[in-house]
């Protein structure tokens, strides 16, 4: 049989990077293939060269046996070949419909499109408003919209760059299902990613790359998670060690019966939010992203100012009303969900962004900066969290995501702040330094510091945390004991069907609108 | 053979070097044969253009007198467009300084005073401080935007400055001629030489670039601007207050504009008339941008179009070319220059088409 | 001062002078020196209007001189500080430095002591120095000659003027435009609007329509655009030109006071190659050829046109005065007795309208 997809000693260099050396694979019809490795070790930029966005500097593309000359994303589409891409390329001021109308060949029609939008994207459990404007998505939400415009494309090769990360367990069950559907039906599936158990259940074969290599093709299903890993990372995984918690009794982090309504189409309400996170533990909050999560988040950042000064409590005191640069002299340190634009300036070097919330730490003086001092910082932070950058000097913009938030994880828990809120501790980070990130998050709460945790990993909320809240609709459930949970009654209360917490009615209305 | 144009992944460093070069090289080709076309000499024009004006003392300190103000404003705007704080008034700004220095020289109650110049210059710094504070507030309180308020306000200081030379500030001595009596000696800025225009007014402008490159390169607060303009929401995310950036970025501008106007009537003017500036707050802007918003970057592009404006008029005098074609082949290298620029963060790729 | 310009004329202007001015080139010829002169143009020469009067002018020396002139002539330079720069950089290499603006006269009184050896002349200047001479035209004697027209021709009564500026040269020709209507018709009125700006045709065509649309049928325009009397022709009303013979713009047009400065340009430039140059206030007027009648129109009937003519001819032998008394002004108080002549002096700093002037001068 002649494979769908085939790639013959593709290479491609950028300054300084050896993204992909001399790579070749080959994906039959009807086969789901995994291409799993680090960030980093070249699979976006492989993933991008098959779709055509970017030209290899060398080597050779095969579909269906004939070789393809000329390459770019119109070609692949016409081939058959579509791409969900890990940073979405969708426009952010029109509706999700318009969006996918965008991409598709043919006459205008949204009305039917629409119809079209709801039902498949009801088939596959991904629950998508053709309506809304993707400006107000969560990014979980976007990559729905991604998904159900390359499925309505019917491809004959579907490329998917982790996608499960944003997902519900139940969810990836049922993309899973999908999956499996659409490949008995013979569309070949690329399916990137670095989650070794998910690649076990789903993948019959996985390319594994590590520094832009391929270092094997193993049968997914009989090669051991210890095996697959050692490809991956070439070494042994590190474990993390969770001593108990021995929290204080006072909370240093408090939400008391916050309310904050916005305008339907502007984000998430948020309903009574009340929680508490103690000096000592870690807390972490699940659920699928778009319920509400960024809204609270900007809550306790100070980002987003609350109404009644009480609403928000810090270290006692309240602090709803203070803006992000004092809650930071009072100790409160915040990774953001978005790393670039965010979380750090794009266009500014490591070394400045150093600056940028590790100011109060020697950085200025008389209202001068000491650079040298910014970049003694920013060395220590890539050194100590193994960020892969040329040096201090380099631009955030030129790391890869995963990179950047071990940088930004890392310039946050260097500033020993008092109460440390974490969105996404490990997104898009390798395995070996998620796990060091994880451990880092444990121990700095060992030493004192209260920890609150935003993650769609449930894997990586049961690994750190210590007591567990789940947000739906701009609710809060009852905090939950790690210890004394499990998936099954956090997934429950993600899909808002635990009757205890509200009525089923309300949470199901709310999960649709 | 199709194309497209790309982001590059990082800002080209070979670019960034050669595009000067490359617009350079581009604008003497498409400038000779421009020359050619006129049926003139084109090693002789360029001679003319680039070479002669500068070849004297006097050339010199023309071109000097002509690029203070064009960076002193330069840098002023340059901190806020780096907020991404659009001053697009220093016109306005730049006669409301020359106005209000002009008030204190005219009408200072001892014209022999020593106080004379530094109060013009308090002055003229505050009232074009003042003019760019007007939309400041504006912007920080109601959002209004400071692109179309600063605009505006040029237009309406330039009827301001017309109704005082036309009306209570006309020189009772001048014939109802639209302009003020002469400043007295005091409040002017005295040549190096009497040769020679330049005056020592050249010092602020030195001074400015220093304290432009300290403030965008070394200060915190220059920092933080430099967030908010490159990534607002990193700036909210830092807790940056945003309604600082707009008054630092809007006072800069404005200030630098008024100490320009000050300058511009106690040096080379000597009076106000109905017209006492060639379009320097708005040439500024473009000199801002040939510098990248850099302080030293913002002096090379002050020179380069200063000398252009002067080289226009020697080539006028020595070859008798009209004005007009001069001014294209300002234009031509003004478009080469930033042409060549956006290809340091983009990139032109050809397209493999379909077999 | 009029008096020393005219002997001049004599000397060097009419054809008898020819030989004497070749006497004086000849010694600047065997010290094999070119005369060179510098010409600074306040805006681009264009078909019609001020600039191209004086491109006339360095025209006309080009035609007196031919290859022993070298002229230098720089366009659109208006703004002072660009002034004071080119005028220094033409006195450092030209014997003779001419200025054609107003604007250009602080930037002349700057440069003019620091090149004690060339010679300045500046049109509409009106500070001279030892080396910076002025000259400018009786524009008033023009415009009464064209009100004697729209005396005539004005069926409503009303007559209007544009004007560039509110300052004296512009000033007091509108006002000599009413007095040679009322000569003819004593009750005609003149409704003015200043543009503040020679060159702004969106804003004269505005003005043009207000005034027409006040029953104004005869409009004369001071600007340095032919804008006034085309959009005056395509409303239907008279108008005169200025500067250049603008008959081309509309078949309604009157007629036009135009400017030729040759004489003093090519007077100017004999006289510093003949090494006795001083610096002067020329002021001329229709007797010297300096302001002059463009053909008339001919709807003016034949017994207008020679009273025109006789008033023309009356202004050059010096018989008729346009301001000459009773003036009264705005408020009908008498400036100008019954029988007196305004002064020199006063003309030329006229700022006050005559009685049936309406409009003020601010």
């Amino acid at each position: 049989m002649t494979p769908r997809l085939e790639l013959k000693n593709i290479n491609k260099r950028y300054p300084g990077v050896v993204a992909n050396d001399d790579i070749s694979l080959s994906i039959m019809p009807g086969e789901i293939h995994a291409i799993l490795g680090e960030n980093g070790a070249g699979k976006s930029t492989l993933m991008k060269i098959i779709y055509g966005a970017i030209e290899a500097d060398s080597g050779e593309i095969y579909c269906d046996g004939n070789l393809v000359e000329r390459h770019n994303p119109a070609i692949s589409r016409q081939l058959g070949i579509e791409m969900v891409y890990q940073h979405f390329a969708l426009f952010e001021s029109v509706s999700v419909v318009e969006n996918i109308a965008l991409a598709m060949r043919g006459r205008f029609d949204l009305k039917a499109l629409s119809e079209q939008v709801r039902a498949l994207s009801q088939r596959y459990g991904m629950p998508v408003d053709p309506k809304r404007i993707v400006h107000d998505l969560s990014v979980g939400e976007r990559q729905r919209v991604e998904i159900v415009r390359c499925l309505l494309q019917d491809p004959k090769l579907l490329i998917l760059d982790e996608p499960t990360s944003v997902l519900t367990p139940q969810a990836v069950e049922k993309l899973f299902e999908t999956l499996r559907q659409l490949a008995a039906e013979g569309c070949s599936i690329l399916y990137i990613s670095h989650k070794l158990e998910e690649i076990q259940q789903l993948c019959e074969r996985a390319t594994v790359l590590r520094n832009g290599a391929v270092t094997g093709v193993a049968d997914a299903r009989t090669t051991s998670s210890l095996e697959l890993a050692r490809m991956m990372v070439g070494s042994e995984l590190p474990k993390t060690s969770h001593p108990p918690a021995t929290p204080s009794s006072e909370p240093v982090l408090e939400v008391r019966g916050l309310t904050a309504e916005v305008a339907e189409g502007f984000g998430v309400s948020l309903r009574d939010v009340s929680l508490s996170v103690r000096a000592g533990e870690i807390v972490g909050i699940a659920g699928v992203s778009g319920n509400g999560q960024a809204e609270l988040i900007s809550y306790l950042s100070g980002e987003t100012i609350a109404e009644k000064a009480d609403t928000v409590r810090l270290l006692g005191q309240p602090a709803g009303h203070l803006d992000p640069a004092r809650r930071r002299q009072r100790g409160l340190a915040f990774v953001p969900e978005e790393r670039l634009g965010r979380g750090a300036v794009p266009t500014l070097s490591l070394q400045e962004n150093a600056i940028l919330t590790g100011h109060r730490r020697g950085m200025v003086r008389h209202g001068l900066l000491d650079r040298k001092k910014a970049a003694e910082f920013a060395d220590h932070v890539i050194r100590r969290f193994s960020v892969k950058a040329r040096n201090a000097q380099s631009v955030a913009q030129s790391l890869s995501g995963g990179n950047l938030q071990k940088f930004i994880v890392g310039r946050e828990i260097e500033l020993e702040p008092k109460v440390l809120l974490v969105s996404q501790p490990t997104w898009g980070v390798d395995v070996g330094a998620a796990a060091f990130i994880r451990q880092t998050l444990i121990d700095i709460s060992r030493q004192g510091t209260a920890v609150l945790v935003v993650s769609e990993e449930l894997d990586e909320l049961f690994e750190i945390c210590d007591r567990l809240v789940v947000m739906c609709a701009g609710l809060v459930s009852r905090p939950l004991e790690t210890a004394e949970t499990n998936r099954e009654e956090v997934g429950l209360l993600m899909t808002g069907l635990d009757k205890t917490t509200q009525s089923r009615k309300e949470v199901d209305l709310a999960l649709h609108d | 053979m199709r194309f497209t144009i790309e982001q590059r992944p990082e800002p080209s460093v070979t670019m960034r070097l050669a595009a000067p070069v490359i617009a350079t090289a581009l604008t003497l080709f498409v400038g000779s044969i421009l020359f050619l076309a006129l049926g003139h000499d084109p090693l002789r024009a360029f001679h003319a253009f680039f070479i002669q004006p500068i070849s004297t003392m006097n050339g010199l300190s023309e071109l000097l007198l002509k690029a203070s103000p064009l960076i002193l404003i330069a840098c002023g705007l340059a901190i806020g467009f780096r907020a991404n704080v659009w001053n697009i008034g220093a016109e306005g700004q730049l006669i409301m300084g020359a106005i209000a220095a002009s008030g204190i020289g005219l009408f200072w109650p001892n014209p022999d005073s020593v106080l004379l110049l530094p109060l013009m210059f308090l002055a003229g710094m505050l009232a074009g401080m003042a003019w760019a504070g007007i939309p400041a507030f504006l912007r920080a309180r109601m959002n209004t935007n400071e692109i179309l308020v600063t605009l505006m306000l040029t237009y309406v200081a330039a009827l301001v400055l017309s109704w005082l030379v036309h009306g209570p500030w006309r020189d009772p001595m001048g014939f109802n001629f639209p302009q003020t009596a002469l400043l007295p000696p005091a409040a002017m800025f005295e040549p190096f030489d009497y040769a020679y225009r330049l005056t020592p007014a050249i010092f602020i402008t030195v001074v400015a670039v220093i304290a432009m490159w300290l403030f965008t390169d070394r200060s915190f607060m220059g920092y933080k601007l430099t967030v908010g303009g490159a990534a607002p929401r990193a700036a909210r995310y830092a807790g940056f207050r945003e309604s600082s950036a707009i008054w630092v970025g809007l006072l800069a501008g404005g200030g630098a504009a008024g100490i320009a106007g000050m300058a511009e009537a106690a040096g080379p003017l000597g009076q106000l008339s109905s017209t006492i500036s060639p379009g320097y707050g708005f040439a500024a802007i473009i000199v801002a941008f040939i510098g990248r918003l850099n302080a030293f970057g913002i002096v090379l592009g002050g020179l380069l179009l200063s000398l252009l404006i002067l080289g226009g008029e020697t080539v006028q005098i020595t070859l008798g070319m009209p004005s007009a074609i001069t001014r294209i082949l300002q234009g031509i290298l003004l478009f080469f220059l930033l042409a060549a620029d956006f290809f340091i963060f983009y990139r032109l790729r050809r397209l493999k088409e379909a077999v | 001062m009029i008096r020393t310009s005219r002997r001049k004329f004599l000397k060097y202007g009419g054809a008898a002078g020819a030989a004497l001015g070749l006497g004086g080139w000849a010694n600047l010829a065997r010290a094999d020196e070119i005369l060179r002169v510098g010409v600074v143009y306040v805006s681009p020469v264009s078909d019609i209007g001020w600039t191209k009067q004086h491109s006339l002018g360095v025209e006309a020396i080009r035609a007196e001189f031919g290859d022993r002139v070298e002229l230098t002539v720089l366009d659109n330079v208006y703004n002072p500080q660009d002034a004071e720069r080119v005028f220094r950089e033409l006195a450092s290499t030209n014997h003779l430095v001419f200025g054609t603006s107003f604007s250009h006269g602080t930037p002349l009184q700057r440069v003019a002591p620091r090149f004690p050896d060339v010679a300045f002349e500046h049109c509409s200047g009106i500070v001279h120095l030892d080396n910076l001479g002025t000259f400018e035209a009786k524009y008033y004697e023009g415009t009464y000659v064209a009100g004697v027209a729209a005396g005539h021709m004005s069926e409503s009564g009303r007559i209007g003027f544009v004007g560039g500026f509110p300052i004296p040269d512009i000033v007091g020709p509108a006002n000599a435009l009413l007095l040679g209507a009322q000569s003819v018709n004593p009750d005609v009125t003149c409704s003015t609007i200043f543009l503040n700006s020679w060159y702004d045709p969106g804003r004269e065509r505005e003005a043009v329509n207000t005034l027409v649309s006040q029953g104004c049928d005869v409009i004369c325009s001071m600007t340095d655009t032919a804008t006034g009397v085309q959009t005056s022709g395509e409303l239907g009303a008279w108008s005169i030109g200025y500067a250049s013979d603008m008959s081309q713009f509309s078949d309604r047009h009157l007629t036009a006071f135009t400017l030729d400065w040759s004489s003093y340009y090519v007077d100017a430039a004999r006289t510093v190659a003949d090494g006795n140059w001083v610096a002067e206030e020329h002021w001329g007027g229709l007797s010297d050829g300096v302001v002059k009648m463009s053909p008339y129109n001919e709807a003016i009937p034949a017994e207008v046109q020679a009273e025109m003519d006789s008033v023309k001819a009356a202004i050059a032998a010096g018989e008729l005065h346009p301001y000459r008394g009773e003036l009264k002004n705005q408020d009908g108080e008498v400036v100008v007795a019954e029988g007196e002549v305004l002064s020199d002096g006063d003309i030329r700093s006229m700022v006050w309208f005559v009685e049936g002037m309406i409009g003020s001068l601010s």
